[in-house]
């Protein structure tokens, strides 16, 4: 009996090493590998790229992004990740400082595993923009707010603040590998029926609190770690 | 065999994960073991002239005890970029700008290093975008079309790296002791761009500063045993001690505790005559299961070293949480994004302080903000907890001195009691100064500026994003923005905004400015002219809760494609509290709106001192204003933070003409350009519309023009 409960150990114990692995090889590919259908029934989407709204922490800021076909807008504190799933770039991100201090409020988008742009401010109530993918010369249209963008789906993912994760986030046709930290923003760019993701923590990450909003109002929570799934109801 | 295969399968991945673990922890040891000093790096910019900024991407700073050392080899020691930017896993990086640090260096991050006398030093820049450089509008002929102003050129560095090295001395940190490495960052151009669009190619250096430029605050805490049940919280946060800007919860630096001792070396403001202009801070001392404490400190110069304590702080203390959620008062259930949570405590140097009626006198020892629902505090890391979730509880149900702000709404106060972690009652305030207490799900009032500005709409196809911000009238302390800004497109010529703004303010002053792209890319300053609108009477406070109010004022200034333009000039015997203010006209009223501010960058004793100042402004008549902010007074604690008055000559006017137009007729505008040189700009570029903008016939501004101002 003694044995059987060692050796079950031991397998716990060797599997969860082995899951830990390929989670940090996953994490640390960024992006290149995705999860070759180990995870989720959808094709991978193309690699994503990141907005990340940086500086001295707790920074408040309002932004707004934008693709060709839908923006958001949203408020925050510095960090902030911010991705796209099933965008069509090119996109563009807007953030304006909210305090009066010289805190360091950065716009930086991370592509292909290295800063793309980069802009910064300390002014109060400082603006920042930076593009991706070419000019987009108009906002798009909120998300939601015409047949071909709607819905408005947005995934906020908090955390312990900096701590890294892989996701896969998928529709019915597409499922997108992401390589982020907490807090993220993530939004679905009119997905094709319903969406689920599931995030993959590292085992130090104790806890995801995970909220979905559906055209402004939150459909489902999850707290969970250190993994966890939440689906469109 | 079905023993031996379960054995076989579990074995293989028993050993890798015991090698895996080892060689972690192996690898963790040694690094960590011997990492036991630290070092803070700082950066003092030494920028060619004639620009508006001097971007560098910094992606981290390494030293070494060898200086002949191989990029490869082990002993290199690196700082990282700032938490807040990202860390030694992240892809992310610090940009820096040089005009901005002339004066006083910018503190870049503080790192645990290993014991060495250390004898060079680099910074490694991104090697596919080392930075950017933003010239002012040129300021005479020739012009070509490589000339143009106000717009990002990216930077080239003339040798082949983006790693920049220099030898250092006098960096040998002892164990659990504080090295400073202050560099300047030096560029040099040695091409302007050829092509529209192009790199500038440029040289950059560094060098060691001696660390005179900084000054030093040393001091101990006196810890003693308190009468708490103490605390069963795996993670605290160690006790330490952090400077911030006076009367502000923005943290310079902080320094944990060596035997009970700290020390921070911190940016001081010098000049041309001892001791200097001096800077003043705030001390916090929080963590460690420890009650909190705060100073506020005397002027600190460069060179000079204040002394402080002992600091008296009770340890032993049960750790709580304070909790909560901060809704709008107008909009029943609608969360307020970003509010900014503060626990405020009177300094020594004014122990009877009262936060709750004066909280400018009292130094925050702790913050926290909402996230997307409002709810605070946002989670720590695993290793750092939430400042929110460690807060001593303090004997006999007392209180802390809580401040809630949000842009565009009222600040409150209230008295806050944390929640033991191990309760299930949670945190409790008070609004009403301790009479009741409830849960700290708090709401904040508001009112709404709901107004009509007219825009010169675009050409199809194209949007102008446009921002309105509020600020209290006759000053440039900006109360608001609206939370996203508005999309205009060919089809408007006005834009409607409904902005939110603190009822308690009688009246405010509104302008109105442009996000715009040059060329498709992004524009660093908007094209357009900024509209404004003075003495605007704010919203009443709500007459009852949820009732709330709204003014329409209606602009009567256009906003307009006019193009760059730039202000650059000398400021008259400026010390380091000198700084400019733009302004402009209401016509209608005859009052002005203050747009934005300029500190006087590099003086005196900077060699080759200039005391300038430059902005990048739409074409456009605007008021200059010399603002000055009190010297502090020599081994004073004052007991609020200084604030800035306008000083000298009244308000000066400056006209910038606007650039000539391309692919269309030149500019209707007959204002005669001040200052001297005339700008003369021709308009032969080859660049294509749209640049910044561009007009209803298709036609945009070209080459920008730049006027020369000096400001007694």
């Amino acid at each position: 009996m003694a044995r059987r409960a060692t050796r079950y150990l031991l397998r716990t114990l060797s599997w969860s090493a082995l899951g830990a692995t390929l989670a940090v090889s996953v994490a640390a590919c960024n992006n290149q590998t995705g999860f070759s259908g180990s995870v989720g029934n959808t094709p991978n989407g193309p690699p994503l790229a990141s907005y990340e709204i940086l500086g001295t922490v707790g920074t408040p800021f309002t932004a707004i992004v934008s693709d060709t076909r839908s923006s958001w807008a949203f408020q925050g504190n510095v960090p902030l990740s911010v991705i796209i799933c099933n965008n069509i770039l090119p996109a563009r991100i807007v953030a304006t400082k909210t305090s009066v201090n010289s805190n360091l409020l950065s716009l930086e988008i991370l592509s292909g595993g290295h800063v793309a742009e980069l802009q910064s401010t300390s002014a109060p109530f400082g603006t920042v923009s930076v593009q991706v993918g070419g000019t987009l010369n108009s906002i798009a249209p909120p998300a939601g707010s015409l047949p071909n963008n709607s819905p408005d789906l947005r995934i906020f993912v908090s955390g312990p603040l900096n701590l890294s994760y892989s996701a896969l986030v998928e529709d019915i046709t597409t499922g997108f590998v992401i390589n982020s930290r907490a807090p993220t923003l993530i939004l679905f760019d009119t997905p094709d029926g319903k969406v689920d993701a599931t995030f993959f923590g590292t085992p130090s990450f104790p806890t995801f609190t995970v909220d979905m909003t559906l055209d402004g109002v939150v459909v489902a929570s999850v707290m969970q770690g250190p993994n966890a799934t939440i689906r469109e109801p | 065999m079905k023993y031996f295969f379960v054995h076989r399968t579990v074995r293989a991945p028993i050993v890798l994960f015991v090698i895996v673990i080892c060689v972690l922890l192996a690898s963790l040891g040694s690094a960590q073991a011997a990492k036991n000093t630290m070092v803070e790096v700082g950066f003092v910019g030494a920028p060619p002239p004639g620009f508006q900024n001097v971007l560098l991407n910094v992606q981290q700073v390494r030293i070494n005890p060898n200086s002949s050392a191989a990029p490869d080899n082990a002993k290199w020691q690196v700082i990282p970029v700032p938490p807040g930017i990202g860390n030694a896993q992240q892809n992310a990086e610090l940009q820096i700008d040089l005009n901005t640090s002339q004066n006083l260096p910018q503190l870049f991050n503080t790192a645990l290093v290993q014991p060495y006398t250390y004898q060079i030093a680099e910074i490694d820049l991104d090697p596919n975008n080392p930075g950017t450089l933003v010239p002012n509008c040129p300021l005479a002929p020739p012009l070509g079309d490589t000339a143009d102003g106000c717009i990002n050129y990216p930077l080239q560095l003339s040798v082949g790296t983006t790693v920049i090295t220099t030898p250092i001395s006098g960096v040998a940190p002892k164990k659990g002791a504080l090295a400073v490495l202050v560099l300047q960052v030096s560029v040099k151009i040695n091409q302007a761009p050829t092509v529209p669009g192009g790199p500038y190619i440029a040289t950059v250096t560094l060098a060691p500063l001696p660390n005179s430029v900084l000054g030093t605050v040393t001091g101990s805490v006196k810890v003693t045993s308190g009468s708490g049940s103490g605390t069963s919280t795996s993670k605290i946060l160690p006790l330490s001690v952090t400077a911030e800007a006076i009367g502000t919860n923005t943290p310079i630096a902080t320094a944990p505790l060596t035997n009970n001792n700290f020390t921070l070396i911190l940016p001081a403001a010098g000049g041309p005559t001892a001791p200097g202009f001096g800077t003043l801070y705030d001390l916090a001392v929080s963590g460690g299961a420890d009650t909190y404490a705060a100073e506020r400190l005397q002027p600190l110069y460069p060179g000079q070293s204040i002394t402080v304590g002992p600091i008296a702080v009770t340890g032993n203390q049960t750790l709580g949480n304070i909790t909560g959620m901060i809704t709008d008062g107008c909009v029943a259930t609608k969360p307020i994004t970003g509010a900014t949570l503060q626990l405020l405590m009177p300094p020594t140097s004014n122990s009877t302080a009262d936060c709750l009626t004066s909280p400018e006198q009292c130094v925050t020892v702790a913050t926290a903000n909402t996230d997307n629902a409002g709810n605070f505090p946002l989670p720590g890391t695993v290793t750092t907890p939430a400042e929110f979730d460690q807060v001593p509880i303090l004997p006999k149900k007392g209180s802390y001195v809580m401040e809630i702000t949000a842009p565009g709404y009222d600040p409150l106060m209230v008295l806050a009691i944390p929640s033991s972690n191990t309760s299930n009652k949670g945190s409790t305030c008070s609004t009403n100064g301790g009479t009741t207490f409830g849960a700290c799900d708090l709401t904040l009032n508001t009112g709404y500026i709901a107004g009509t500005i007219p825009i010169t709409p675009p050409n199809p196809g194209q949007t102008i994003l446009v921002q309105v911000f509020a600020e209290d009238a006759g000053t440039n302390n900006i109360e608001s923005a609206l939370p996203m800004p508005i999309s205009v497109t060919s089809s408007n010529s006005t834009v409607d905004f409904t902005l939110n703004v603190p009822p308690s303010i009688p009246m405010f002053d509104l302008f109105a400015t442009t996000i715009d792209l040059y060329q498709g890319v992004s524009d660093p300053f908007q094209g357009h002219t900024i509209a404004v609108k003075s003495g605007v009477t704010g919203p009443a406070e709500p007459s009852m809760p949820g009732v709330c109010n709204t003014v329409t004022p209606t602009f009567d200034q256009t906003i307009d494609c006019i193009g760059h333009g730039s202000v650059i000039g000398t400021v008259a015997n400026a010390t380091l509290g000198t700084s400019v203010v733009l302004s402009k006209e209401d016509l209608a009223s005859g009052d002005f709106v203050q747009i934005t501010n300029s500190q006087v960058q590099n003086q005196s004793p900077n060699p080759n001192a200039s005391n300038n100042y430059s902005f990048c402004v739409p074409a456009d008549t605007y008021w200059l204003q010399r603002v000055q902010l009190p010297m502090p007074s020599e081994s004073v604690t004052p007991s609020v933070a200084p604030t800035p008055e306008p000083e000298g000559t009244p308000s000066i006017t400056v006209t910038i003409p606007p650039a000539p137009l391309l692919n269309g007729p030149t500019p209707t505008r007959s204002a005669a350009p001040t200052g001297a040189p005339t700008p003369t700009a021709t308009a032969t570029q080859k660049v294509t519309c749209p640049t910044t903008c561009s007009n209803p016939d298709g036609s945009c501004p070209g080459i920008c023009n730049t006027v020369i101002k000096t400001i007694p």
